[in-house]
């Protein structure tokens, strides 16, 4: 993956999204702008995989908050899977953990969220 | 340059006698071996402390040396100041001196009183050449009637001397002030009431233009200069060159210890029997002051009184000050500055008005009690500024520090102004001073309270200490019944914290008593966050209060008005203010309240303690660290990941785990995005220092420029990213263990440190 880019799939009408191994400012504003691609095509089901995730910064965190709050608004789900003990704890410091549903992993965030589907975004 | 055994020539203490001025020696002998790179030199200090038995002991000790510093000491003299006097005299002192370290005898120093051309045929072969022709130069100067040219000849005498001999004079001054003459002399000449001479402006200038002179070949004469502080400081003209050339050695008055030491020392030389306790309270009533600790010692000898108790001492000097030397000195000093009957009486009435006074007063009410033509007045102020007897300057005057001084002008103005009768037995001020003594021997042993809170004070340094430690109730709550150990340990795991300012200057502020209690006020000046401006500037109050009981509300009132006094002299303009109570024996409920409303710190003489101990503790972990790494990066995109995996190297090598490891990565990258967004670094750079002790990593991340993002806050002052951006100081606040700024002179520090944590069954 290279810099300027972040991985998706589309599963069954949900979106599953893999920032990559450091959500910064510039992996935020790609995650924020792909959520708002697949808000305006009318996906409302949206997976954030953090399994690679390996450092967030606080840039990063608050996009997050934004890209939440906006699904929300959208009447749409945002769900958090794969987190490391150390990102959970970093969002439970913020208090994210009552903004988002956290899901030990993409397999069950899926579950939750609709039919586990195999097509490629 | 060591006291030793070196003979006495012009000094007049011996070494038993003149203590506690080795270092002061050792400085002056450094100027003396050209180690100063200044050639002239000025000795200040306050008034008897020994400025003129320091050059007199230098001397003797250059002497003795027979090295290649030939020394000479002249001293004005009031009589000795018109052009051909002074330079008469100080030339045939100067040629004597050098004949006399030329001969290796200091006997010949006396031929500085036979005429000049008898003393240069007692030159060594070597020398009478050269010493003729300066004396035969100086007698056709005279015959002329020429002063400046005698002037010139005698003050180039050195200079002439180091050309010829090879060997540098140092040029010992004293009572140098005396070239400054008199202002402001009473309508009525002073020339016609004292037959004083005054210095001309010749003389004045030639002294200065032969400081500023500098021989030809490499060795040239240096000067050192004393007398009366507060005119010498004043005496130099404006001039570069001079004021580069001029150096300045300061000394104070000699500590406790060897001022009581000397005083054993000398009762023991004049067979006077001297309790510790009466040798402990001359040290406090004199202030390690020598002339009157003396003329007390004497006057006991004479007397053969023993001074084993108070009221022993007392009533010796209480008759020293009113009617021996003490008392005599001190007229003679008030003499000197008013000399006639009218000038003297208004001299007493301001020094008696002032030494009432609790603060500084305006000039014009001291001056309207003096009974004077006020311009009268005003010189007579700034004639008794000059000798020290008071300060006077902007305005206002206050009583001199000089208590002996105190209880004199007391004594006198009862006796002389209002005539009250003397009493019949026991000499007038014995009552007194002896209720003073009690109270002076219990501040001394509060002035070891007082030292250690000047200790903690100045320790102040933008440290985080547990709160409790300045709230009295929950200290003893929380800590009663434990050893000062103990509440070491235990002080570690408080976690409400007051952030300490940045002390820079602590001064005693004055002090009050009454009915058993008595206080001490301090002043410490500094900074809020290591931010130099005035919006950070910061004033702590400290008041000591020695009290048997918990101090009650009425005191705390009187304690208040001393403290308001206190802030109106300071004038400070610092913008925040934090007053301290530190009590014995703590507070009653009502005085608790008080402090509390008015959002005041109090604690008792055990916090203080705990305080200094914490203080102290803190200060041992800055210890260096074990190893230490420096990186640089860039201010660009991702650059902070290379510092993160730096560190999880390094943290990993310092036996860090996992978790640790990854707090003290995202710590770090969130403290580079901060120097990045805030700092506005000139230099696009962070960088880092990150150091390894045996049980903690300290990480330091500095930008010059602007400051940091708004500390406490978390939030960025002034960016896009306040509010739902920017969390980086709580992210960073949560996952170290202590966290602080430290401003440096060209940006600002991030110092975060993580407590290594071994696992129990290790």
């Amino acid at each position: 993956m290279k810099n300027n880019e972040i991985s998706s799939k589309l599963v069954e009408g949900v979106a599953v999204l893999y920032p990559g191994p450091y959500l910064n400012q510039l992996r935020g504003e790609l995650i924020e702008e792909r959520c708002n691609e697949l808000l305006a095509s009318g996906v409302r089901r949206i997976i954030i995989n953090l399994g690679s995730t390996e450092l967030i910064n606080s840039i990063g965190i608050s996009i997050l908050l934004g890209v939440i709050d906006a699904v929300n608004n959208a009447k749409g789900k945002l769900m958090l899977s794969n987190l490391s003990s150390s990102n959970r704890e970093l969002f439970e410091m913020l208090g994210l953990l009552s903004h988002a549903e956290i899901e030990e992993t993409e397999e069950t965030a899926l579950v939750r969220l609709g039919p586990v589907a195999t097509a490629q975004a | 340059m060591e006291i030793g055994d070196a003979r006495r020539i012009l000094s007049r203490l011996t070494n038993d006698e003149f203590v506690g001025r080795e270092a002061d020696l050792t400085r002056i002998g450094d100027f003396a071996l050209a180690r100063r790179n200044a050639r002239v030199a000025m000795l200040l200090g306050p008034t008897r402390t020994g400025k003129s038995e320091l050059l007199r002991k230098t001397f003797d000790r250059l002497f003795d040396e027979s090295g290649d510093i030939l020394p000479s000491l002249y001293t004005l003299r009031p009589g000795q100041l018109d052009d051909q006097s002074f330079a008469r005299d100080f030339l045939a002192t100067f040629l004597a001196q050098v004949i006399a370290f030329r001969r290796k005898d200091p006997r010949l120093c006396v031929l500085a009183l036979e005429p000049m051309a008898v003393t240069a045929r007692s030159a060594i072969a070597d020398d009478y050449g050269w010493i003729r022709a300066i004396v035969d130069s100086f007698m056709q100067a005279v015959g002329a009637g020429n002063n400046s040219a005698m002037l010139r000849c005698a003050l180039s005498a050195p200079s002439r001397a180091a050309e010829q001999t090879g060997i540098a004079p140092v040029v010992l001054f004293d009572d140098v002030h005396l070239l400054g003459g008199e202002s402001g002399q009473d309508s009525k000449s002073a020339l016609e009431e004292t037959n004083r001479d005054c210095p001309s402006s010749a003389l004045r200038h030639a002294f200065f233009d032969a400081l500023r002179t500098r021989t030809e070949n490499t060795v040239s004469p240096r000067y050192l200069l004393t007398g009366l502080e507060r005119p010498l400081a004043e005496l130099a003209p404006a001039d570069l060159e001079l004021f580069a050339a001029l150096d300045s050695i300061r000394i104070q008055r000699v500590d406790r210890e060897h001022f009581e030491r000397f005083i054993h020392t000398a009762a023991a030389q004049r067979g006077v029997e001297l309790s510790d306790s009466v040798g402990e309270l001359m040290g406090h009533q004199f202030h390690c002051e020598f002339f009157s600790a003396r003329a007390v010692l004497d006057a006991a000898a004479s007397a053969g009184i023993a001074l084993r108790t108070f009221v022993d001492f007392e009533r010796v000097y209480s008759q020293e000050v009113t009617n021996g030397r003490i008392g005599n000195y001190l007229r003679a000093m008030i003499r000197d500055a008013a000399p006639n009957r009218r000038s003297q009486r208004a001299a007493l009435e301001a020094l008696a008005f002032l030494s009432e006074a609790e603060e500084a007063s305006p000039a014009d009410s001291v001056i309207e009690r003096m009974i004077l033509d006020p311009n009268d007045a005003e010189g007579l102020l700034e004639r008794l500024h000059t000798r020290e007897l008071l300060n006077y300057g902007h305005r206002f005057v206050s009583a001199s520090s000089d208590t002996v001084l105190g209880d004199y002008v007391r004594a006198t103005y009862r006796q002389e102004v209002l005539g009250l009768p003397q009493p019949t037995s026991g000499p007038p001020l014995l009552v007194e001073k002896l209720k003073r003594a009690h109270g002076l021997m219990m501040d001394r042993y509060q002035g070891g309270f007082a030292a250690r809170l000047v200790e903690v004070l100045a320790r102040f340094d933008s440290q985080r200490l547990p709160a409790c430690l300045f709230d009295e109730v929950v200290y003893e709550k929380r800590y009663r019944g434990m050893t000062r150990a103990q509440v070491g340990r235990s002080l570690d795991e408080e976690t409400e914290r007051i952030t300490l300012p940045q002390i820079v200057e602590v001064e005693e502020a004055g002090g009050g008593g009454h009915g058993g209690i008595s206080w001490r006020l301090f002043l410490a000046g500094g900074f809020e966050a290591g931010i130099y401006n005035e919006s950070n500037e910061v004033l702590w109050i400290a008041a000591l209060i020695n009290s048997s009981e918990p101090v009650d509300v009425e005191s705390l009132g009187r304690i208040d008005e001393r403290i308001a006094v206190a802030l109106r002299n300071k004038n400070s303009k610092a913008a925040q203010t934090a007053c301290w109570y530190i009590g014995k024996e703590g507070f009653s409920a009502a005085a608790t309240e008080r402090i509390e409303s008015a959002g005041a710190f109090r604690s008792t003489h055990a916090q203080l303690d705990a305080m200094s101990d914490y203080l102290l503790k803190l200060a041992a972990t800055d210890a260096p660290p074990a190893s230490e790494f420096e990186l640089v990066i860039p201010i660009e995109d991702e650059a902070e990941l290379i510092a993160a995996r730096t560190i999880e190297l390094i943290a990993r090598s310092a036996d860090f785990e996992g978790e640790a490891i990854n707090q003290i990565k995202t710590a770090v990258i969130e403290a580079c995005i901060n120097a990045a967004e805030h700092g506005q670094s000139p230099d696009r750079r962070i960088h880092q220092r990150f150091a390894i002790a045996e049980d903690r990593i300290i990480i330091t991340v500095s930008n010059k420029g602007r400051i940091f993002a708004n500390g406490d806050t978390g939030t960025v002052a002034g960016s896009q990213s306040a509010g739902a951006r920017g969390r980086g100081l709580n992210i960073i606040r949560a996952l170290m263990d202590e966290v602080h700024f430290q401003r440096t002179d060209d940006g600002t520090s991030l110092v975060m440190t993580k407590f290594l944590r071994r696992p129990e069954h290790q």
